[in-house]
């Protein structure tokens, strides 16, 4: 494939994706089993588990912009993205669910999620 | 001595196998019934009810073979000797009296046996199965009539009859080395072989 | 590049990129997975009516606009126990229904409206005037919301907050208004979050009064309960409790303890309730074990297959004392103590409580029958304990099944002297209220003069149980009830009478007698034996 092919072939991807997000309302509840299944298991066992009510709003925004997972050692794009959850999803029924889930779409859940159940948030939400 | 073939090879396999099902089935029971712990109460059950089944077969069989075969008529009650063999046991047994009974072909058993086998029978073995029957079925009973039968009496019944088999199973089992020597009698049953007195047993009257 | 190559390339591009997304078939053209979602939901995008654009000024003003199109919606409401939180029982005559019933947790309704109806389906009712027939108080936010921002705030009679308030008064903690427009064009189906708003916060709290309701079932695993599963079954409530004509199936004022009726089929007129275990799985249900399916004649299914509840993390509250309520701390302000856990177990407004997570439920025959002790009816201490409610069934009725229940404990007022359960007003911002006032003779003389019930003055605290049935909370199969835990003596099945379970019931001397006997037999023959042996040896 040319150059110029495969960069029009991505243009197209991008702007779909775009147009996908527009479209997508981010569903809090998928963001939800997420955090709780997915996030919080592991945590339990590793680094204790976070509750969304302990942080606020910003502060969230602030941590998945920043994108540092475990003090930067790696990302929490990662955690969310789908080779975390095939890695897992054997033993995680929540990541075998959601395997074939766009990494955005899911990353977008997520932080819906975190805005709501955050501190200053419409319904703080502990961890269970 | 002279060897006679008493026991043959069905009556064997009936008697050993019904042997192993009835103390097996002992075991379980007094286990479902809250006594100790064995196999666990699911198991406990489960085994109980597969060797209620294989039992019921096996007499199934052993009914059919002793009719056919004219066994049954072994297990005819007599008042004859009766007394004599109930008190050879009693005294005679310690004074190396000659049995009173003497065994043959066609009569392998003696009064005392006819009478304990045919209790056996006729009432341990027909209560046990009866009620462990409906306790198998117990959630049908409505649908079957006999809805205002009392699951409680049933089970007590039917745990009565598992004592009296426990306690024909003592005696049964002490019997056994009553012989001519202690083993001898379990010997014919796993051979069918016995052995008995060439001449006739002195009169016991 | 000619511009034909580029457009070929971008078609590719699109057309591989839908085919990798799902194996579904090709969507229509122009529906992204996204669009497709919300296709294939509705065939209404609220979000696109202009009748939901607001803005809003209140619930009844976004009411208005629902029933434009939804012409007969209010009247369905209307109809129901969500709207008129009455209920007659047909066979008892007993008037029942949150408005009428006593409980042992906060104990009544009336004069205490403003905050009791955070919980009902409509906006103003806040004393006992309120207006019935008015179609535009229904509230259809509060069960059909799905952005889990709508919240009908204490006090308010049922309605949201529309601006920024501190709930409650004077404790710094602020509440943002709700964005009507949001939760009107995102309306949908009713969701364990909706319904869950109210019933798992029933008796003040999470996880308070039922004990197999609580939070933890918003996005529970397989482990709390096989049909909410949040990643495998999903139920929603209204998977079970199939309602037409927003009238919710499944009330415990009238519940059904035996559906003896199997399976409901598609095409055949079912009456019975759709909310038991055996309208989807009939009567006979385990396949490798038919003795089961013998236990599920005498049985109810929660019995097993609910081991415990208030599994998921959330305790349910065991006992209430009200007469330890009223005390205050050193500092002179009303106490309040908590466990470890940081849960609350003494609170000066409520009394002293216990709570329970995992809690093994007690069990007792049911034939859903349920029976109330209302106000005016006889209370007297010296019965010793005051039965709110209780359960009719037995062993030898045929509707009869052993059922888990949970029973809640509790010691709450009463008047003496009329020999009377009594209404305390509680909750409210005014002279007699006993959460502001903390006395009890001008708090219930307020409540009962607002039922117009007769009050001597004197209060005293009679000790009272109320008992609740267990259906939630299913576990999986490899975790419900061991045979062995109801087959002992001191089993789960310990104090239900009746019925003769192998393992548990013994007559006593049928078993004495039978090993005596068989031990003297064994005597017997040893003694037998060694008599033998002894002669022999001569």
């Amino acid at each position: 494939m040319t150059t110029s092919k495969s960069l029009s072939a991505l243009a197209a991807l991008v702007l779909l994706g775009a147009a996908g997000a527009a479209h997508a309302e981010a569903d809090w509840k998928r963001g939800r089993v997420y955090y709780r299944m997915v996030c919080t298991a592991c945590h339990v066992e590793k680094g204790g588990s976070i509750a969304p009510s302990s942080k606020t709003i910003a502060e969230w925004t602030a941590y998945l912009a920043a994108d540092k997972h475990a003090k930067g050692k790696d990302t929490v794009k990662f955690y969310v993205g789908k080779k975390y959850r095939d890695s897992v999803k054997a033993s995680n029924k929540a990541a075998e669910k959601y395997a074939d889930v766009a990494e955005q779409d899911l990353h977008d859940d997520l932080k819906a999620f975190l805005s709501k159940g955050a501190k200053d948030g419409e319904s703080p939400a502990s961890c269970n | 001595m002279q060897r006679i073939y008493i026991f043959k090879r069905f009556e064997r396999f009936w008697h050993w196998a019904q042997a192993l099902l009835v103390i097996f089935m002992l075991a379980s029971g007094f286990e479902i019934h809250g006594l100790y712990k064995l196999f666990g109460f699911k198991h406990a059950v489960q085994y109980h009810t597969v060797a209620a089944w294989s039992l019921i077969g096996l007499w199934v069989f052993a009914i059919f073979w002793h009719f056919t075969t004219g066994e049954w008529k072994h297990y005819v009650p007599t008042l004859d000797k009766l007394d004599a063999v109930i008190k050879y046991y009693l005294t005679g047994i310690f004074r190396d009296a000659p049995h009173p009974f003497r065994v043959t072909r066609l009569q392998k058993h003696n009064p005392l046996q006819r009478l304990a086998y045919l209790k056996v029978k006729l009432l341990i073995n027909p209560l046990i199965w009866i009620t462990g029957v409906l306790l198998l079925f117990y959630a049908d009973w409505p649908a079957w009539g006999i809805g205002r039968l009392q699951l409680g009496t049933v089970a007590v019944l039917h745990t009565i009859g598992a004592f009296l088999m426990l306690i024909f199973l003592i005696v049964h089992v002490y019997f056994v080395t009553t012989g001519h020597t202690p083993l001898a009698q379990i010997k014919a049953m796993i051979t069918g072989w016995d052995e008995v007195e060439d001449e006739q047993p002195a009169a016991a009257k | 590049m000619p511009p034909r190559r580029i457009w070929l390339s971008i078609v590719f591009a699109v057309g591989f990129a839908l085919s990798a997304w799902a194996d579904e078939p090709a969507p229509a053209a122009g529906a992204n997975p996204a669009d497709l979602k919300k296709i294939l939901k509705s065939t209404a995008d609220h979000g696109k009516f202009k009748e939901l654009e607001g803005p809003f000024a209140s619930g009844p003003d976004v009411t208005k606009r629902c029933l434009e199109c939804h012409t007969e919606a209010a009247k369905q409401v209307h109809r129901t126990k969500h709207w008129t939180w009455e209920f007659l029982n047909p066979e008892s005559k007993q008037r029942l229904g949150k408005k009428n019933v006593i409980n042992n947790f906060c104990i009544s309704v009336p004069s205490n409206y403003g905050f009791c109806v955070t919980c009902h389906v409509g906006y103003g009712w806040k004393d006992a005037n309120f207006d019935f027939t008015s179609e535009t108080n229904v509230d259809c936010l509060v069960c059909h919301d799905t952005t889990g921002s709508y919240k009908k705030i204490p006090g308010r009679a049922g309605h949201p907050a529309y601006e920024e308030m501190e709930v409650p008064p004077g404790s710094g903690k602020k509440i943002k208004p709700v964005d009507l427009v949001k939760v009107a064009q995102n309306i949908g189906k009713t969701s364990r979050d909706t319904c869950g708003a109210c019933h798992f916060f029933g008796g003040g709290g999470d996880g308070i009064k039922h004990g197999d309701m609580d939070s933890s079932l918003a996005a529970p695993d397989k482990a709390l309960d096989v049909h909410m599963d949040a990643t495998g079954n999903d139920f929603s409530c209204g998977t079970c409790h199939q309602t037409s004509a927003h009238d919710v199936p499944g009330s415990r004022y009238q519940p059904t303890a035996a559906d003896r009726d199997g399976a409901h089929i598609r095409g055949k007129a079912d009456k019975t309730n759709p909310a038991t275990c055996q309208s989807c799985h009939g009567a006979t249900p385990h396949k490798e074990e038919a003795r089961l399916d013998s236990h599920a004649r005498k049985i109810a299914c929660q019995t097993c297959h609910i081991p415990s509840i208030a599994r998921g993390g959330v305790p349910t509250k065991t006992s209430w004392d009200w007469s330890t309520a009223g005390q205050k701390g050193p500092d002179g302000k009303p106490l309040i103590k908590k466990d470890a856990k940081g849960h609350v177990i003494y609170d000066a407004k409520k009394g002293d409580f216990t709570l329970a997570e995992n809690l093994v439920p007690e069990y007792m025959w049911f034939n859903g029958k349920v029976n109330y002790t209302l106000l005016g009816d006889k209370v007297s201490k010296s019965d010793g304990i005051t039965r709110i409610n209780w359960f009719e069934g037995s062993a030898d009725d045929a509707n009869s099944l052993i059922w888990p229940v949970k029973v809640f404990r509790g010691s709450q007022p009463y008047d003496p002297v009329n020999q009377t359960l009594v209404t305390p007003h509680t909750a409210g911002d005014d002279d007699t209220s006993y959460w502001k006032n903390f006395g009890w003779e001008k708090a219930i003389a307020t409540g009962m003069a607002s039922v117009g019930a007769p009050f001597s003055g004197k209060v005293d605290f009679v000790k009272t149980e109320m008992v609740w049935p267990v259906t939630h909370m299913v576990a999986p199969k490899d975790k419900s009830v061991r045979c062995i835990e109801c087959h002992q003596q001191d089993g789960r099945l310990q104090h239900v009478g009746g019925i003769y379970i192998p393992g548990r019931d013994h007559v006593r001397l049928i078993d004495l007698i039978g090993f005596a006997l068989a031990g003297l037999t064994l005597l017997g023959v040893l003694g037998h034996g060694a008599l033998r042996y002894l002669s022999h040896r001569k």
